[in-house]
C-alpha cells in the first residue's frame, strides 16, 4: 500500500481520534487545575480540585464501592460467562436462538435495561422477584434503600447486563480450542475438571485476558444503570466515581467543571492502575506473534 | 455452513427486536401529540431570513399544552419552532448551560418561580416589562393573576410570563375514608390519626404517601413543611436552617415516615402517583399537576375514588398549609441571537384565553378565571390551596443552597444524623453558600 493511500484510509479515523479524543482529554486535564463556569475562561488555582476531591469522603466511598463492584462483577462475568459458553457450546440447533435472546440485554440502552430490571425487585410496579424472595425467605427486603441488598441489585443488573458479550468471547475462544489437543489430553487421562483447568483455559489466555480488559473498563464507566437502580445512591455508599463526577459538575445547574475534571483525571489514572496487568500481557502476546 | 447461518438469523431477529423496543422506549415524549394542539393567533413581524426559534421547555401535562400552542401557531412561512422532548433535570442542566455564553442554544426558556431570582439577578434574562406595556392590550396580559407575575419577578422586574402555576394538593381514598368514617385532614397530627385507623383495618399497611426522593422532591416537601410555620430557607438573605420553624418542619416530617412506604425517600411523584394507581397508599400529596393522571380511567382501577383537599397544615394553629406555589413561565436568554420582540409575542400568544382553556385540568393557568370550582375534580382543592400557600420570597440564593443543603437534610430526615446537628450543618452550609465561601 503506498503511503497516500495508507493515509487517506487512516485520515479521517484518526482526525475523529484527535477530535473527540485527544482534544477533551487535553481539555480536561487543563479545566483540572482551574475554576471553570460554562461558557467562561477558567481561572488557574493549581491543585486545589485535586485536594478537595481527595479530601472529599464522598469521593472516597464512590472510589471503594467502584472497585468493590468491578472486582465482584468481573469475577462472576469471567466464571458464569465460562459455565455458560460451555453449555451453549454443547447446545444444537437452539444455540443462535439462546445466543440471540441472551443478546437483547446487551444490546438495549443501558438505562432502559436498568429500569426494567428496577421493576423486577419494586413492589410499587409489580416487583416480581421482590415478592418471591419475600415469599421464599420471609423477609422484607429493601432493595432501594439498605446498602447491601442494593449492591446485590447492581451486581446482578451489570452482569446480566454484559454477560452476553463474555459469552460470546468465551464461545468464540472455545470453538479455536483445537480438537487435537483434547483428545491428547483425554488420551493423558485428563478428566473434565482438568481438560478445562489445564488444557483449555491457558490455550483461551488471550481471549479471558481481553474479556476481563472489556469488563473491567465497562464496570469502572458504571453510571446510568445507578439512576434507576440506586435512586439514593450517594446516602448509601453506592455512588460510582462516574455518577459523583455527574453529580458534582452538572446536576441541578451546579458548575464545578474543574471538580469534575479532577475527578475524570484521577479516574482514568485508576482504570489505567486496574488494567496495567492485562494491557501488559496482551502487548507481550502480540510482540510474541509478531 | 447450516449452522453459521442459522446463529446469524437468530442472532439478528434478535438484535432486531431489542433495537425496536429501545427505539421505542426513545419515542416515548411528550405527552400531548402537537397535533392536538389549540391554533392561536401569533402575529409576530416576519424576518427575512430563514428562521429557527428553539424551546427548551420540559415534557408534562401540565405545559404541553402551552409549548404546544406555541410551536404549532408561531411556526409559520420563514420561521420554525423546535421543542425536542426533554425531562425536568435536563431542563435544569440545559438552562445553566445555554444562560453562560456569549451564544445560547435556546431562544425561548420554560422557568419557574424559584430559578428565576438567579438567573435574573446574573442579567442572563431579559426584563419583560417594557414589552408587556407595549403589547399588554394585544394579549390581555393584564388578565395574568399578580401574585404569579410577582412569583416571576425579580428586583421590582419582571422575568417571566407566567403560563400556570402548581401548589401542593391532597389526595386520598374518599371510599376508604367514608368506610372509616374519616374527613380529609387538617393537620400532621390528623394525618397521622388517620393512618392509624386506616392501617388498623388491614388493608394498607402504608397509607402516607409524599414525593421525598433524595435526589430532588425532598428540599421541596421540607421547605413545604416550614412554609406551613411562616418560615423559608431565607430570610432577607439570612438562612433558617436553626429557626424553630426548620425544628418543627424535621420534626413533623419525622413524625410521618412510620406511615410511608420504607423506602420513601426514593419515591418522586410519579412513584407517588403510582402508589396511588395502586391502592398502596390512601393519602397523597403532590403538586396539582399530578392530580388530573388520578382521575383518568385509563391508568388506574381506582380512578373513581380519589377525594381531593387542600394539604394538611403542619399544626392546627400553623399559619399556612404544607404547600409550595410553583409558577412556570417563559422566559427570554439575554444571549439569544434572534429579535427579542418577535420572541415575546410568541410566548405572549401561548398563555392567551385558549391556550390557557385547552390547559384545564392538567394544569393552573396564570389567566385569570379560567379555573373555576366546576373546572375538574381538584379545582376546588386548588384555589383554597392557593389562598393559605406562603407567597415564596424571591431570593438568588435559594437554588444554590437548596442544592448544598440537601444531602444533609437526607441524612436527617433518614435518622443517620439527629435533628439539632443536622440543622446547625444546613446553617453552616448555607452560610457558606450565600457569603460564596
Amino acid at each position: 500500500m503506498r503511503r497516500r493511500e495508507f493515509a487517506s484510509f487512516i485520515g479521517p479515523s484518526l482526525l475523529v481520534m484527535v477530535g473527540l479524543l485527544v482534544l477533551p482529554l487535553i481539555r480536561t486535564v487543563q479545566w483540572s487545575f482551574q475554576e471553570v463556569n460554562y461558557g467562561q475562561a477558567g481561572t488557574f488555582i493549581g491543585l486545589s480540585n485535586y485536594t478537595q476531591a481527595l479530601g472529599d469522603p464522598r469521593f472516597g466511598r464512590a472510589v471503594f464501592f467502584t472497585l468493590l463492584l468491578t472486582a465482584i462483577v468481573t469475577a462472576l462475568i469471567l466464571v458464569v460467562g465460562y459455565l455458560v459458553a460451555i453449555g451453549v457450546n454443547g447446545l444444537g440447533k437452539l444455540r443462535p436462538y439462546i445466543l440471540g435472546s441472551m443478546l437483547v440485554a446487551y444490546v438495549l440502552p443501558g438505562v432502559v435495561g436498568a429500569v426494567s430490571f428496577s421493576w423486577l425487585f419494586n413492589s410499587n410496579f409489580g416487583g416480581v422477584l421482590n415478592l418471591v424472595i419475600e415469599r421464599l425467605t420471609g423477609q422484607e427486603l429493601l432493595w432501594f434503600t439498605d446498602t447491601w441488598p442494593n449492591r446485590v441489585m447492581i451486581i446482578a443488573h451489570t452482569v446480566w447486563h454484559l454477560l452476553p458479550f463474555s459469552v460470546l468471547m468465551i464461545l468464540a475462544g472455545l470453538q479455536g480450542v483445537p480438537k487435537e489437543l483434547r483428545e491428547a489430553a483425554r488420551i493423558d487421562g485428563a478428566n473434565a475438571l482438568k481438560m478445562h483447568l489445564w488444557v483449555i483455559i491457558p490455550t483461551m489466555r488471550g481471549i479471558i485476558g481481553f474479556v476481563c480488559l472489556i469488563t473491567i473498563m465497562d464496570v469502572l464507566r458504571t453510571f446510568d444503570s445507578l439512576i434507576p437502580l440506586s435512586p439514593q445512591a450517594d446516602a448509601i455508599g453506592n455512588e460510582s466515581i462516574m455518577f459523583y463526577v455527574f453529580d458534582n459538575a452538572f446536576r441541578d445547574g451546579s458548575q464545578q467543571l474543574g471538580l469534575g475534571s479532577a475527578v475524570n483525571v484521577l479516574s482514568i489514572l485508576l482504570i489505567l492502575i486496574c488494567l496495567f496487568p492485562f494491557i501488559r500481557d496482551l502487548l507481550k502476546e502480540a510482540k510474541a506473534k509478531a | 455452513m447450516r449452522n453459521r447461518t442459522q446463529i446469524r438469523t437468530g442472532i439478528t431477529a434478535m438484535v432486531i427486536a431489542a433495537s425496536l423496543t429501545s427505539l421505542t422506549a426513545c419515542g416515548a415524549g411528550s405527552r400531548t401529540g402537537a397535533e392536538d394542539a389549540t391554533a392561536v393567533e401569533c402575529d409576530y413581524t416576519m424576518p427575512e431570513g430563514e428562521t429557527t426559534v428553539n424551546v427548551l421547555a420540559y415534557n408534562s401535562s401540565a405545559i404541553d399544552p402551552f409549548t404546544n400552542t406555541m410551536v404549532k401557531s408561531c411556526t409559520r412561512e420563514n420561521v420554525t419552532l423546535k421543542h425536542d422532548p426533554i425531562d425536568f433535570s435536563g431542563q435544569v442542566t440545559k438552562t445553566t448551560a445555554t444562560l453562560s455564553g456569549d451564544t445560547g442554544s435556546y431562544d425561548i426558556l420554560e422557568t419557574y418561580g424559584f430559578a428565576v431570582p438567579e438567573i435574573a439577578s446574573a442579567g442572563s434574562i431579559v426584563p419583560l416589562d417594557d414589552f408587556v406595556a407595549e403589547y399588554g392590550e394585544k394579549y390581555e396580559l393584564d388578565a395574568l393573576n399578580e401574585g404569579m407575575r410577582s412569583a416571576l419577578s425579580y428586583d421590582g422586574k419582571l422575568y417571566a410570563l407566567p403560563m400556570q402555576a402548581q401548589m401542593y394538593v391532597m389526595a386520598y381514598r374518599q371510599d376508604i375514608f367514608d368506610e372509616l368514617d374519616l374527613t380529609a385532614p387538617e393537620s400532621f397530627e390528623d394525618m397521622i390519626a388517620a393512618a392509624e385507623a386506616i392501617r388498623e383495618q388491614g388493608d394498607i399497611e402504608y397509607p402516607i404517601a409524599l414525593p421525598m426522593s433524595a435526589t430532588a422532591d425532598i428540599s421541596t416537601i421540607y421547605q413545604a413543611a416550614m412554609n406551613s410555620t411562616g418560615t423559608d430557607f431565607l430570610d432577607a438573605g439570612e438562612p433558617q436552617f436553626t429557626s424553630d420553624g426548620s425544628r418543627e418542619a424535621l420534626e413533623g416530617l419525622k413524625s410521618l415516615l412510620p406511615y410511608m412506604d420504607p423506602e420513601v425517600t426514593t419515591f418522586d411523584q410519579p412513584s407517588v402517583q403510582q402508589q396511588m394507581f395502586n391502592g398502596n397508599a390512601a393519602m397523597a400529596i403532590m403538586f396539582s399537576g399530578r392530580m388530573n393522571d388520578l382521575t383518568l380511567e385509563s391508568n388506574s382501577p381506582n380512578f373513581d375514588k380519589f377525594g381531593f383537599a387542600a394539604p394538611p397544615s403542619l399544626a392546627a394553629d400553623a399559619p399556612y398549609l404544607f404547600s409550595r406555589l410553583s409558577v412556570d413561565g417563559w422566559a427570554i436568554p439575554e444571549n439569544t441571537q434572534l429579535d427579542k420582540d418577535m420572541l415575546f409575542q410568541m410566548i405572549a400568544s401561548s398563555v392567551g384565553e385558549d391556550a390557557s382553556n385547552a390547559s384545564v385540568p392538567a394544569a393552573y393557568p396564570a389567566r385569570e378565571g379560567i379555573v373555576t370550582d366546576e373546572s375538574s375534580a381538584y379545582a376546588v382543592a386548588a384555589n383554597e390551596t392557593i389562598a393559605a400557600t406562603m407567597p415564596a420570597p424571591n431570593d438568588p440564593f435559594s437554588a444554590p443552597v437548596t442544592n448544598a443543603i440537601r444531602p444533609v437534610l437526607v441524612e436527617v430526615l433518614l435518622g443517620q444524623t439527629e435533628v439539632e446537628d443536622g440543622m446547625q450543618e444546613m446553617q453552616r452550609l448555607a452560610e457558606e453558600t450565600v457569603s460564596g465561601s
